[in-house]
């Protein structure tokens, strides 16, 4: 780095500045040492950390400019398998096939919107379908039956698949393109989940281009992915009126239920984040609200139209 | 009530904290920097820390990096009022120009991270805007501890430089 502008003095002053902040290598005694040494060291540090932290803040105010990938997270900690990219030349031969004009009408957009508690089955032109649940609201296209655009709820894609013309699906800016598949997407309050059943499904082809397989699913919150593995068979089981879940905390299972169940479902604040796993049978709870607490360990209280998830007193 | 904790490892490292914050720049004022830095400290301890000198070492170091940077801002107004006065009628800058200038300095420390290539740039995001251990990033990205650590000088240094450029 001979050509670099910054000092001899600046350019240690930055070393120190980037190490002591990194709990894993800071040297405090070093560090000390090295300010004492000279009295020029200590306001070359603080220029040089203040640099850094403002071009920090700058990028924090304006987090649009950097627009960073979605990071992958691996959510199985025991065993790392490693990641799951795929070749840069596929990702791109994807995008496009997906961008060709092929379906070159103008656009002819319309939406489906259901009620919560109401199931609807909405058969396309290419014969794929879409199961979309109970509060859910979903954007097609006649003029291009191989896009949809997710705005709310949960919806179950059974896509036929054709290699050169992907089906895609825009989730909250989460893009998904079907490898020959069947599988859920669901627009939680927090996050967005998407869960594959049978073939493959690429997320983000256009980034990260992470491929999820039956029984896999990734959960999307702001920029993070954690991958999860999920039972292929439990995905979209919410047609047979069963919803699945390995350690969802109570908050999502709620907005879950109320979708499902047509009725407002709040949790308090000191249970929200307890974690359920298990499978809930929409049938039996209509029929007995009840059952819910056991299953869930928590007492159902009910408040109006709907029910309160409170502490077991 | 013996010290238990933080306050303990607090006691048996003053000295070597007012050494530091000597050290650090604040010459004789450290004695009652290290002061106010317990008293602020001891305010806000929720939960156990894993580290309780290290933690205290990087208080008192932002600490000093906090005070040269509003030292800096103070210093900056002023001349900003210089200025001012000496253009009569211009008032402050608005702010919609400042949000345009704020946003113009943005865009330039995000190029000169892009110029760098993706790796860098992921890396110095992943590191110093998220705060996630390079530990993580080397394993998310596949590389090494050291690759990670070089990407993220080389970025720092971009920007040190770009810093001389833009004030």
């Amino acid at each position: 780095m001979s050509q670099d502008p910054v000092n001899p003095i600046d350019d240690v002053a930055l070393d120190w500045a980037l190490r002591m902040a990194d709990p894993a290598r800071a040297d405090w005694d070093g560090f000390t040492d090295w300010l004492e040494a000279n009295p020029v060291h200590a306001a070359a540090y603080d220029r040089m950390t203040a640099a850094l932290l403002d071009a920090e803040d700058s990028l924090r105010a304006h987090p649009d400019v950097i627009a960073p990938e979605p990071v992958i997270v691996e959510a199985e900690p025991p065993r790392r398998r490693p990641l799951r990219w795929i070749g840069g030349a596929v990702a791109a031969a994807l995008v496009g096939a997906v961008g060709v004009g092929l379906w070159s009408e103008r656009p002819q957009p319309y939406v489906i919107e259901t009620a919560a508690g109401e199931v609807r089955r909405v058969p396309l032109a290419d014969g794929s379908a879409i199961m979309l649940a109970g509060g859910s609201r979903i954007t097609l296209d006649h003029a291009d039956p191989r896009r949809a655009v997710m705005e709310r709820g949960e919806a179950l894609f059974q896509v036929r698949h054709d290699d050169r013309h992907p089906f895609s699906v825009d989730a909250r800016g989460l893009a998904l393109t079907d490898l020959g598949t069947v599988f859920d997407v669901r627009l939680g309050r927090r996050m967005t989940r998407v869960a594959v059943a049978e073939g493959a499904v690429m997320v983000n082809p256009r980034g990260a281009a992470l491929r999820l397989d039956a029984g896999q699913a990734v959960l999307a919150e702001g920029n993070r992915l954690v991958r999860q593995t999920v039972a292929a068979e439990a995905v979209g089981g919410w047609r047979d009126g069963r919803l699945a879940y390995d350690g969802a905390a109570l908050s999502d299972v709620a907005e879950d239920l109320a979708r499902f169940l047509g009725r407002p479902v709040a949790v308090r604040p000191s249970v929200a984040g307890q974690a359920f796993r298990g499978t809930i049978d929409l049938n039996a709870v209509r029929r007995d609200p009840r059952l819910l607490g056991a299953l869930l360990n928590v007492a159902v209280r009910e408040d109006g139209q709907g029910w309160m998830l409170e502490p077991r007193g | 009530m013996t010290p238990t904790g933080i306050e303990a490892v607090f006691l048996a490292n003053r000295d070597k904290l007012v050494r530091f914050l000597a050290a650090r720049g604040a010459g004789d004022a450290a004695e009652d920097l290290v002061q106010d830095l317990w008293v602020k400290m001891a305010g806000r301890m929720d939960g156990p820390i894993a580290n309780p000198l290290a933690y205290l070492y990087r208080a008192a170091d932002m600490l000093m990096i906090d005070r040269y940077r509003s030292r800096r801002q103070a210093e900056r107004r002023d001349q900003d009022w210089a200025e001012d006065q000496h253009l009569q009628e211009a008032g402050p800058e608005p702010p919609a120009e400042r949000a345009l200038v704020a946003r113009q300095t943005a865009e330039r420390v995000a190029a000169t991270l892009t110029a760098l290539g993706e790796r860098p740039a992921t890396v110095f995001r992943r590191a110093r805007i998220e705060g996630i251990p390079q530990r993580q990033i080397a394993a998310e990205l596949g590389v090494s501890i050291s690759t990670v650590e070089s990407d993220l000088r080389m970025a720092a240094h971009a920007l040190a430089a770009l810093k001389d450029q833009i004030g």
